[in-house]
């Protein structure tokens, strides 16, 4: 043996030593942010499970990725530390010891090179460059001349100035991955474990959707976020742990729609702003579309939005909060949070809203509702139908919560099949007429946390007068405020969606429905009802029950694309290449289906406004309604 | 530039929740963009919400406490005085009774101060003490003057909107309370009625005419429309009014 493999103990005992002191300086940045309740031991002893099956349930998506991963990472963290046990002195002398750090490293080299083929010859845009584009040959330079070394011992040196060669390569590629710690790629590594174990939003990992915002303390000194420091520390080891995947910007229907936001480069620019004079000089990814100019300058202490600062703020307007950053972030990232609260200062503090945006808030301050219209034309869509309201009755089994879609003529419509078919199943419903103010959704997603309160314990204090089994709602906006968020200020409800009531009408045969035959429809899913809320079964189940046939867009269920009309993304009004309906559009026309089928006052909004030769959007309410009486009328046939 | 924003107790014009004067919120906008320091004004029985205007640029006001249905007039008058402002911003009508509608008049006339209606910007003047406002004037016209400071502008509902509120500042913003001086209101003989929006009056076009003509008669009805007398005798200003009245079949 020649003495090559005991000098890569050393050199990798070294290069650990060097990574523990980078880590260290850099978790150090973490402890600007404010603090927040962490269960630290629960957090450590679910680790491995949070990483095994949660993480490998996002990384899994893409095969390549979760293959390459798992031998990069797997090889290179078995060899460094089977390496470093060699040190201990019996170990260091068995072949078969080395054999399996050699096997190690070669599992590693062979990652290492799945990470240079995806990269090279073109690297693909959701993946960055600078410091990335260098990671295939740190790595293989790492473990490759950890793998010459490793062999020698096991053959008994006969690799001879290979080794030493070797010893070299390794030490000299490890350098440069350890030198990668604190601002490159391998800052995901130990990030993301302490991501994981101080996660946030720890009921994610416990099989709950954990999608509801958490209030914020009117009375604080300072509402919202200005500068890093007022995030909470976890948040701030959340940024670190992106590893620059780019899954978030690809799945981003504003980036899509070329509006200036871009969830990767937010996440970083939020990262970069930690360092004492920080800049994001260093970002070397897809920009934010049309990026708006910003002087690209950060600190601890310093503001993150604005002209003069690392985020312009039409990028924060221009998130319509769908989540889908964070549905498909392998780093358990939560953009959607961090944009909210970012939006809650410019909102509270600065008076900053965009300007389309101004006027539904204040409307909701003075009149309970965005457009400034009376409450009790809310029920004006019903003209004609008899609309029980509660207040003469005290109680109902379901009480129908409308919602704002109830004053547009549109979903008027909609409102109105499912009124009828309430009425012939026989339900006890009522409404709330002239006491339902809004649900405050659009004020909490435009940072006007103030507003949503104020309207949430006004609805509260009305629900409380009335019993009620279920709230029944069409809008998946509405019913994500009820059922998620109302519950600290004290409002716990069944809240149910009239996709799945209908379906369990059906079900229960209280609504005979006829096959629609010929008809090929395809199901948009709404953010606030699949993502937000899990539910992406009963629409399903329900058009299946009325015999259409359902095509599935290129994009569905909970990593389906955003129509554009959440997170008051349509009155910020950010100007963009594209609408998101259209691009959602084309997707829905791609599958050939008639009908769009959708399940959201939002959706119906937005999609029915694309022009041109397009599928028709129907609420799948309508649909149903369709289906009841095409029944009727073939029994009425068969009668006659 | 010490500037006054009269604030009125005004109500949603929708919900009639008890709210801000939308246009006395774009004269704090014009004060604030003016630079300088601004002072808001209310004399009334309670400041209510229009401890909001704090949230939409004004960084502190002034409640002249008043007893229900004192007339706010003298209480204003003797806080302007006092205050020694360079300039007192209202708004051209708020919505509900006389409310800054006829009050800025009343006050200008008390304090012997040049009263500059329905203002739509505002910028320093040519010369120190000078003020260039622009002014609304019917059909989108505008007219541009510069006046001697101090003066009373009110502020037109086409001026720039409000500015958005902000929570935290409405919560910062400093109020000050001190009794008004009680007088009572002028006893009116106004009948009050609930508003009821009238339809729109429209010109006839000739019997049988296109499409295009009922359009242009329409729409020139909706934009002004009649006819403009320059200082008419009282006599003939009578004749024409009734005139009109009998085209359009009010008066037979
Ligand atoms: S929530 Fe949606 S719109 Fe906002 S950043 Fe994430 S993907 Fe983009
Ligand atoms: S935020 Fe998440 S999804 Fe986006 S680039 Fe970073 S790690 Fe990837």
């Amino acid at each position: 043996m020649t003495n090559a493999a005991p000098g890569l103990s050393l050199v990798i005992l070294a290069l650990a030593l060097m990574a523990a002191a980078m880590m260290v300086r850099r978790a150090r940045l973490w402890r600007i942010g404010r603090p927040a309740s962490v269960d630290w031991l629960a957090g450590l002893m679910a680790l491995p499970k949070r990483y095994l099956v949660d993480v490998h349930h996002v990384v899994g998506r893409d095969p390549y990725a979760a293959r390459m991963h798992a031998l990069a990472a797997g090889g290179l963290l078995g060899g460094s530390v089977l390496a470093l046990l060699a040190l201990v002195p019996p170990l260091g002398g068995l072949r078969l010891v080395w054999a399996i750090v050699a096997l190690a490293f070669a599992v590693a080299f062979i990652g290492g090179t799945m990470v240079g083929r995806r990269r090279l010859p073109v690297r693909p845009a959701r993946l960055s460059g600078g410091r990335f584009q260098r990671l295939p040959f740190l790595l293989a330079a790492y473990s490759g001349g950890a793998l010459l070394v490793a062999l020698d011992a096991t053959l008994g040196g006969i690799l001879g100035p290979l080794a030493w060669a070797g010893l070299a390569l390794a030490a000299a590629g490890g350098l440069g991955l350890v030198l990668q710690i604190d601002r490159g790629p391998m800052r995901h590594a130990f990030a993301g474990a302490a991501h994981l174990v101080a996660h946030p939003r720890p009921s994610r990992f416990e099989g709950q959707r954990a999608t509801a915002l958490l209030p914020l303390d009117l009375d604080s000194p300072r509402l919202g976020v200005a500068t890093p420091a007022d995030f909470a520390f976890n948040r701030l080891i959340g940024f670190d742990a992106c590893i620059q995947c780019g899954r978030c910007e690809v799945a981003c229907p504003a980036f899509a729609a070329g509006q200036p936001l871009n969830p990767k480069r937010l996440i970083q620019d939020l990262a970069a702003s930690l360092q004492p004079g920080a800049t994001n000089a260093a970002y070397a990814g897809s920009p934010y579309p049309h990026a708006r100019e910003v002087a690209g300058v950060g600190g601890p202490e310093r503001p993150i939005v604005g002209a003069g600062a690392m985020i312009h703020p039409d990028t924060l307007w221009s998130c319509t909060t769908c989540r889908a950053c964070v549905e498909e972030c392998p780093m358990m990232i939560e953009h959607v949070d961090a944009i909210v609260e970012l939006r809650r200062f410019q909102t509270l503090e600065l008076g900053a809203t965009p300007p389309k945006a101004a006027a539904p808030l204040v409307e909701m301050r003075y009149a309970d509702e965005p457009g400034g219209r009376p409450l009790k034309a809310r029920t004006d869509f019903a003209a004609g139908l008899t609309l029980p309201l509660i207040s003469a009755t005290g109680k109902a089994e379901v009480l129908l919560w409308l919602g704002e879609g109830a004053y547009e003529l549109r979903y008027g419509r909609t409102l109105r099949a499912l009124v009828t078919l309430l009425q012939k199943a026989g339900v006890d419903f009522a409404v709330l007429g002239e006491e339902e103010r809004d649900c405050g959704d659009l004020a909490r997603r435009l940072g006007d946390e103030a507003t949503f309160q104020r309207l949430t314990r006004e609805n509260v204090a009305t629900l409380a007068r009335y019993a009620f089994g279920r709230i029944l709602t069409a809008d998946p906006h509405a019913l994500h405020v009820l059922r998620n968020e109302y519950r600290p200020f004290g409002g716990d409800y069944e809240v149910v969606h009239h996709t799945a009531f209908l379906d369990e009408l059906v079900a229960a045969g209280r609504l005979p429905v006829a096959t629609l035959r010929d008809v090929s429809a395809t199901y948009h899913d709404p953010c606030y009802l699949g993502r937000y809320n899990g539910e992406t079964d009963a629409p399903r189940r329900l058009l299946d029950r009325l015999g259409l046939q359902r095509l599935e867009m290129e994009r569905s269920g909970k990593r389906s694309m955003c129509c554009g009309g959440g997170g008051g993304a349509p009155v910020s009004d950010i100007e963009g290449d594209h609408r998101i309906p259209d691009l959602r559009m084309n997707q829905a026309a791609a599958t050939g289906a008639a009908i769009v089928a959708v399940a959201c006052p939002q959706c119906s909004a937005m999609l029915e406004g694309v022009t041109g030769e397009r599928p028709a959007v129907h609420d799948i309410a309508e649909l149903v309604l369709m289906a009841v009486e095409t029944a009727a009328s073939r029994q009425a046939e068969a009668v006659a | 530039m010490r500037i006054a924003v009269l604030l009125s107790a005004g109500r949603h014009r929708v919900s009639a929740h008890p709210a801000p004067v939308p246009v006395e919120l774009q004269a704090i906008r014009l004060a604030a963009e003016l630079g300088g320091e601004a002072f808001g004004l209310h004399a009334g029985p309670a400041i209510g919400p229009l401890h909001d205007t704090l949230g939409h640029g004004l960084p502190r006001l002034t409640h002249l406490r008043l007893a229900e249905n004192d007339d706010p007039a003298p209480s204003l008058a003797d806080a302007l005085r006092e205050g020694a402002f360079d300039l007192v911003l209202a708004g051209r009508s708020g919505q509900g009774g006389e409310d800054a509608g006829l009050l800025p008049y009343a006050l200008a006339r008390t304090l012997g101060l040049p009263i500059v209606a329905d203002a739509v910007a505002l910028a320093e003047g040519p010369q120190p003490g000078t003020l260039r406002v622009e002014q609304a004037l019917p059909r989108g016209a505008r007219r541009r003057l510069v006046i001697r400071l101090p003066a009373l502008v009110t502020v037109h509902p086409a001026a720039p909107a409000p500015l958005p509120f902000a929570f935290a500042a409405a919560r910062r913003g400093d109020v000050e309370t001190r009794p008004g001086i009680a007088a009572a209101c002028a006893p009116s003989e106004m009948e009050e009625r609930p508003y009821r929006p009238r339809p729109k009056l429209i010109a006839k076009a000739a019997g049988g005419a296109s499409a295009a003509e009922r359009l242009k008669a329409a729409t020139e009805s909706a934009s002004g429309g009649g006819k403009l007398l320059v200082e008419p005798t009282p006599d003939n200003a009578a004749r024409a009014i009734l005139a009109h009245l009998r085209e359009i079949g009010v008066l037979a």
